[in-house]
């Protein structure tokens, strides 16, 4: 398992006003899998994916990352996690408008301070279909070119698994479409471990696995075993 | 609408402060200046009206034309007796009151180096308004009463001697008592030393002569009638008024001598203001394309145009009326500041309590709130340009107008006006009111063209600055130049606000560095001795008597004296400075160049004629053979043959040079301003400094004798102190800029919390977030200090070029320091808005729309 979620539950606010976004869920994401998630808007999916991601803390539970239990390391150490573990596609294309799509591609790498794998960037930006792009700007760019600048971005480090918040929600059909088509070529081809979260049926079907979310529980598993609702577990710390 | 503006502002609570704050300095500096020169005149407006107030009438010398320090033509016994003999006058008494006596501290050396130490004599009880504090008043000669400021200053136990010196060399009187006058232990820090007339008039030289005349009426008796009957005998050159016209025409002087003072705080305070403006002006425009979207939404609800505008002007307004009271509050704390500063330079100055004149709250909240409006009028129309429709689109952008097209022939035809004002008032008047005021306006324009231009610089200075951040720092340097030239008119602003700061400041350093330079020069080239004897505090006479003792030493061959004193030549404006020499000997100890009448002609000058600098030959259309009317303080006119044309870069002598005896016989100039000083050959320099520094130790202390290289560097010291109180002034308006850089920051970040959120979502660090923002106001603060470094040369080269025989001298090493001190000025701006970024919620940072 590259990530593994651990009876992790996650409240809102305090007292009468607090939201149990999470209510105990148990995960886990083999490497390679392309996972997609889904849910009734509130469910809980962008606060699964964000804890899994490091981005946000669960109230209770655990979250291993590639070996690694996440659930106390200090921003340093989540940032280092992210910088060398992590990749991410987020809903609106998040590109920096300063820099060029090949920059904007590198920028995980520049950011670490590595020097990018020549060979593995061309391969990426031949992927992508970007080739011709690369010293335009991102307001030069169309949402779908964004979007996979975007997706070249979360591959660029290869990251043990990259995160994507709903990557096609801001695009129409057609571009939607090619940008599930590179997140499963990326798993196909390269390997990659991907989680997405999704509101489309036709993009989870490009997944190997659906998880669907209710209510911040799993209710359902595409992967077969039927996953039972837990109760918090008192947390492993 | 109001409720709009008012929650507006609110909600950006950082930025409310810092612009206010941007306002608030400047009117703190008018306000402070207002409140410290006011609290400080109506001090010794009582002072003086103390003294005076058992003086019916008083007669003085007329010191209109008195010498440079203040001395003038003493009255004579004469005098007195005629005044005696007026109907009207029940008494009349004679008194010394001379501001050039040195009392000398326990170290032997002058208890003050810069405010006067007056010698005065004790007047009968009938004027007396001295209090006795400690001790008693003098009853016999010997006998001397001290201000309670010096004796406490000085430790001073009463019983023990004290050394006093002015004309006469250095005598020991008895200290019997402290006194104050008007409840004030200190006078400006000036010192005074009462003690019986016999010993006034014989330290101060004036034996058988007064300073003043005080005359008590008879009962009864009209004071103004009187003044008239006394007039009538008085003759030329004596001034008769009552005593509170003496007390007000005391208090005038006080006051003429301040308003120099907070003439040039309140420019500094305008300097400060038009920085703040900048400000102002910038962060109004960020602001109001940030909330375009909320403009229009109000315009499709049914807002007119003239509603948003006053929306934003009403907001204007409040960051108006906040930052002025604030400033005119933190003037009190100022106004403290500036006695505390003086105090420390030596100025004690008298204060009781605070004065807050209406005229200052007036002045700081109109001149605050003015500023504010007119610098947030051009953002606030903008405001209403935003179409309704653009509530409904994406990603809105403030309408594009014609006037940002027109910008650069604007800011080039500013520009060139500013520089052509300029020079005009350099050139064309010198040194008179309104040429000073065309030099500051054309400044100002100057300034406000390169700000409008500077858009255009951003990138490239920008890109040169940023180049070797990029390779030390890699990408947080590459974002940090790209984010600085993303809205180059946001950063040229925010620059342009720096460089005003900066050129000042460079324009002063320069301007310093080039007067030093001046003076050693004409100092090297022009000084033949060995030795010049000057006043202990650099300035002010000192007795001829020093001079002609240390002739006596043996192994001096020439002493050469050079005294000052004040003339009015017909057809000059204002007064002018009169140098006396002693043509014989003149040239021997100082190469004075003679342009025109040959080099014959200082040695050869005589009674009735006069040598001119070049300059006032020029500005005068003076030449060889021209004759001169000059008033004298007697009342009188004489005329002058000029017969000389000189240069003096040293400003050593001043525009006109006449003989000695002259100044003595028509001025009464009888005390040294410098003495010139050389040895005999053969004789060793450094035994024969020494015997002198011994002699002018033990008689005349407020004398010191200097080396050409200790007057350099004395000369030096004077410019550099007074460098260093124009830098912190001109500190003021950097601080202000300094806000301003905060706050763009602060501004920008808002718009690019989402970026920030997802660089810190894929992997940048807390430290990188911090080092980005700060190299991107270091480049902000680095692009206001090249403008600004460039500007202050060139207005520094524009300047001294009006100048003649300046020597133009680039301190490198300070300009570089400022370059240095912009970039660290950037580090420091960014400490908060670092921390702001680096401390955002990646989460709700990505969800910040
Ligand atoms: N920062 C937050 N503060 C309070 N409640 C939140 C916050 N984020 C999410 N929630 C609540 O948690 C629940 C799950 O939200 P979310 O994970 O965003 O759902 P989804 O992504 O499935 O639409 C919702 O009820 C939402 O209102
Ligand atoms: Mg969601």
């Amino acid at each position: 398992m590259i990530v593994t979620a651990t009876s992790v539950t996650r409240r809102y606010g305090t007292g009468e006003a607090s939201v149990d976004a999470l209510r105990g869920i148990t995960v886990g994401f083999p490497a390679g899998q392309f996972t997609a998630i889904m849910g009734p808007s509130g469910s809980g999916k962008s606060t699964l994916m964000h804890i899994l991601a490091g981005l946000d803390r669960p109230s209770a539970g655990s979250v291993v990352v590639d070996g690694t239990e996440i659930a106390g390391l200090d921003d340093g150490a989540l940032t280092q996690l992210r910088r060398d573990k992590l990749g991410f596609i987020f809903q609106s294309f998040n590109l920096l408008p300063v820099l060029t799509a090949e920059e904007n591609i590198l920028l995980p790498l520049s950011i670490a301070g590595r020097d990018p794998d020549r060979a593995w960037i061309d391969q990426l930006i031949d992927t992508v279909g970007l080739r011709d792009r690369l010293r335009h700007r991102p307001a030069e760019l169309s949402g779908g070119q964004q979007q996979r600048v975007a997706v070249a971005r979360a591959l660029a480090a290869r990251p043990a698994v990259v995160f994507a918040d709903e990557p096609t929600g801001n695009l129409d059909s057609t571009t939607s479409a090619e940008v599930l088509r590179l997140l499963r070529q990326a798993a196909d081809e390269f390997g990659q471990t991907i989680v997405m979260v999704t509101h489309d049926p036709e993009s989870a079907a490009v997944a190997d696995r659906l998880i669907v979310l209710r209510d911040g529980l799993l209710a359902e598993d595409s992967a077969g075993t039927a996953v039972p609702a837990t109760a918090p577990a008192p947390a492993g710390e | 609408m109001r409720k709009v503006a008012l929650s507006g502002l609110l909600a950006r609570k950082t930025r409310l402060a810092l612009t206010a704050l941007a306002v608030a300095l400047g009117v703190t500096l008018i306000s402070g200046t207002y409140i410290f020169t006011d609290t400080i005149n109506r001090s010794f407006d009582r002072i003086f009206q103390v003294s005076l107030e058992k003086v019916d009438v008083v007669l003085t010398p007329d010191d209109d034309l008195g010498g440079e320090d203040r001395t003038t033509i003493p009255l004579d016994r004469a005098l007195l007796r005629r005044v005696r003999a007026v109907p009207g006058v029940a008494t009349a008494e004679g008194v010394i009151n001379d501001p050039n006596g040195t009392v000398l501290g326990n170290d032997g050396k002058p208890v003050s180096k810069g405010p006067p130490t007056f010698i005065a004599s004790l007047e009968g009880p009938a004027f007396r308004a001295l209090e006795v504090v400690d001790g008693r008043l003098p009853r016999t000669d010997g006998e001397v009463i001290l201000d309670k400021g010096t004796v406490d200053r000085e430790g001073f136990a009463l019983g023990r001697e004290v050394a006093i010196q002015a004309a006469a060399p250095k005598t020991r009187l008895r200290l019997v008592g402290s006194t104050t006058i008007a409840g004030a232990t200190s006078l400006g820090g000036a010192t005074f030393a009462v003690m019986t007339l016999r010993d006034a008039q014989r330290l101060t030289g004036k034996v058988g002569r007064f300073d003043a005349i005080d005359v008590g009426a008879q009962e009864g008796a009209d004071a103004g009638a009187l003044v008239r009957r006394v007039k009538a005998i008085a003759g030329p050159g004596v001034v008769v008024r009552t005593g509170s016209q003496q007390a007000e025409s005391q208090s005038a002087d006080i006051r003429g001598g301040l308003s120099i003072l907070s003439t040039a705080l309140l420019a500094f305070a305008g300097i400060s203001l038009f920085v703040g403006a900048f400000i102002i002006f910038n962060t109004f425009s960020i602001t109001v394309a940030q909330r375009a979207r909320e403009f229009a939404l109000l315009r499709t609800l049914g807002a007119t145009r003239r509603q948003v505008l006053r929306s934003v002007l009403g907001e204007g307004l409040t960051i108006g009326v906040l930052g002025s009271a604030a400033g005119l509050l933190l003037g009190v704390a100022v106004a403290k500041g500036l006695k505390a500063l003086f105090s420390t330079l030596g100025v004690d100055l008298p204060s009781s309590g605070t004065v807050l004149l209406t005229r200052t709250v007036l002045v700081s909240m109109v001149v605050g709130v003015l500023v504010t409006l007119v610098s947030c009028l051009a953002p606030a129309l903008r405001a209403t340009r935003v179409p309704p429709v653009a509530a409904l689109r994406e990603g809105v952008a403030m309408p594009e107008t014609r006037s940002s097209r027109l910008l650069t022939p604007l800011a080039l035809v500013l520009t060139t006006l500013g520089v052509a004002l300029l020079a005009l008032g350099l050139f064309a008047g010198s040194g008179t009111n309104a040429a000073l005021t065309l030099v500051g306006a054309g400044a100002a324009l100057a300034f406000l063209g390169v700000a409008l231009l500077s858009p255009r610089l951003v990138p490239p200075i920008a890109g040169a600055v940023g180049a070797p951040l990029e390779r030390a720092f890699g990408l947080t340097g590459r974002l940090a130049r790209e984010n600085s030239v993303r809205q180059p008119g946001r950063t040229a602003t925010t620059a342009a606000a720096l460089m005003i700061g900066v050129a000042l400041v460079c324009f002063a350093s320069i301007f310093a560095a080039g007067a030093k330079q001046t003076i050693a020069k004409a100092v090297d080239s022009g000084l033949r001795g060995q030795l010049i004897v000057q006043n202990q505090s650099g300035f002010g006479a000192f007795t001829a008597a020093a001079g002609a003792a240390v002739r006596r030493e043996p192994g001096v061959a020439i002493v050469s004296p050079v005294r000052g004193g004040q003339t009015r030549v017909t057809g000059v404006g204002g007064k002018s400075r009169l140098a006396g020499i002693d043509p014989a000997s003149f040239q021997r100890v100082y190469h004075l160049r003679v342009r025109a009448g040959g080099e014959r002609a200082v040695r050869d000058l005589q009674d009735g004629q006069v040598l001119v600098t070049q300059d006032f030959a020029d500005e005068h259309g003076t030449r060889l053979g021209s004759r001169l009317r000059a008033a004298t303080p007697r009342g009188r006119a004489v005329t002058w043959t000029v017969t000389g044309i000189i240069e003096d870069k040293a400003g050593l002598v001043g525009p006109l040079v006449v003989p000695n005896p002259t100044l003595r016989r028509a001025f009464g100039v009888t005390s040294d301003q410098l003495t010139l000083v050389a040895f005999r050959p053969g004789a060793d320099p450094g035994a024969l400094k020494a015997r002198i520094d011994a002699l002018l130790a033990r008689d005349f202390p407020q004398a010191e004798a200097l080396t050409a290289e200790q007057f350099k560097s004395a000369q030096r010291d004077q410019i550099n102190q007074l460098l260093g109180l124009i830098y912190a002034l001109l500190a003021l308006s950097v601080i202000v800029s300094l806000f301003g850089i905060v706050n763009t920051l602060v501004l920008s970040i808002t718009e690019r919390t989402r970026e920030l959120g997802m660089l810190r979502a894929i992997g940048t660090s807390r430290r990188q977030v911090k080092r980005m923002i700060r190299l991107e106001a270091v480049i902000t603060a680095l692009i206001g200090g090249i403008l600004g470094l460039v500007l202050g040369v060139g207005l520094s080269v524009l300047v001294t070029r009006a100048i003649d025989d300046f020597n133009l001298a680039f301190p490198v090493p300070t300009l570089i320091a400022v370059l240095v001190a912009s970039g660290v000025a950037g580090v420091l701006a960014a400490v908060l808005p670092a921390r702001r970024a680096a401390g955002l919620d990646v989460l709700s940072a990505l969800a910040h729309d």
